[in-house]
């Protein structure tokens, strides 16, 4: 097996590649050890106290992030109501006779599912 | 859900989400940390009051973070910063009690560690301050000499040097093991 004096010896004098450091094997096994003796340090606080220090984030970032919910809101109810057969149901609920009053309840309840949808999604 | 250094800082900056931020100080706390801990000769205290103290103040700078640069070359500049201003101004005032606290700690650890990672921490410490910093992150964290160069604020040739030069002492002083190891 060839060691590693033999092996620096190979492409130049030690004094070149101890010159150079042009020695990727030895690159390679001094940082794998390095790295390996390295411990991880454990959070221990460290991240809370770190957060607990932090300035409010600032208004405008607050507004952007508000504005981008509501715009996801829209959009989301504008697809539904796009989407949404009023003319169907408005037909179908006169000739069933079914009250106004019911129609006004299930557009309230559809509006609100729609809305908590929007929320929920722009949130994410 | 494990986003990138980009999309939190996006996250971050433009929503204000400091809980992205905080997913960000998770990823770096501990390479920082150890990092900082050889840079205050072992005061882990200081360290990681350093360590806090810059990622406050990356958090505070961060609109400002253009991405030219990876966010940890950036934050490992502002904390190199960070501990080179508190050397000049504390220059005499060392607090040697934590200094001797951490190293016999640090004595009883390395007597547990392998003869190898004893020897290689020997050799570290033999290497100069400046040398060490380089091998240091250029080797174990992996930054490029052009990101050492700009953490460290040396020109990029005296970087390389340090380097080369540490490499050359390592590699005399470490030869043994590196045999054993190639010869099995």
């Amino acid at each position: 097996m060839v060691n590693f004096e033999q092996r620096n010896t190979k492409g130049g004098t030690l004094n070149d590649v101890a010159i150079e450091g042009k020695d990727p094997q030895f690159d390679a096994w001094l940082s794998e050890q390095l790295q390996f003796d390295e411990p991880y340090l454990d959070d221990d606080g460290f991240c809370e106290s770190v957060m607990a220090k932090l300035p409010a984030p600032s208004k405008d970032s607050e507004r952007r992030a508000s504005r981008s919910q509501y715009i996801a809101v829209l959009a989301a109810s504008g697809i539904v109501a796009w989407q949404f057969p009023f003319g169907e149901v408005l037909s179908e609920a006169a000739r069933q006779s079914i009250s106004l009053y019911s129609l006004v309840g299930v557009g309230m309840l559809s509006s609100l599912v729609v809305m908590a949808g929007g929320i929920f999604a722009a949130r994410r | 859900m494990d986003l990138n250094d980009e999309d939190l800082i996006r996250r971050t900056v433009e929503d204000g989400d400091q809980r992205a931020y905080a997913q960000l100080v998770r990823r770096y706390q501990s390479q920082l940390r150890f990092s900082l801990r050889q840079l205050c000769d072992g005061d882990q205290g200081l360290a990681d009051d350093m360590a806090q103290e810059a990622f406050i103040k990356a958090y505070k700078a961060l609109p400002a973070f253009r991405g030219d640069a990876r966010f940890s070359t950036w934050l490992y500049r502002i904390a190199y910063n960070l501990v080179m201003s508190h050397k000049r101004k504390n220059a005499p005032d060392v607090d040697q009690e934590a200094v001797d606290r951490a190293q016999a700690e640090e004595t009883v650890e390395e007597s547990q560690q392998l003869g190898m990672a004893r020897d290689l921490n020997s050799a570290m410490s033999s290497l100069s301050d400046a040398q060490r910093q380089a091998i240091h992150l250029c080797m174990q964290r992996g930054f490029s000499h052009e990101e050492a160069a700009s953490i460290m604020k040396l020109p990029l040739g005296t970087v390389k040097s340090h380097v080369n030069r540490a490499r050359a002492k390592l590699r005399s002083l470490l030869q043994p093991w590196r045999e054993e190891v190639v010869n099995g």
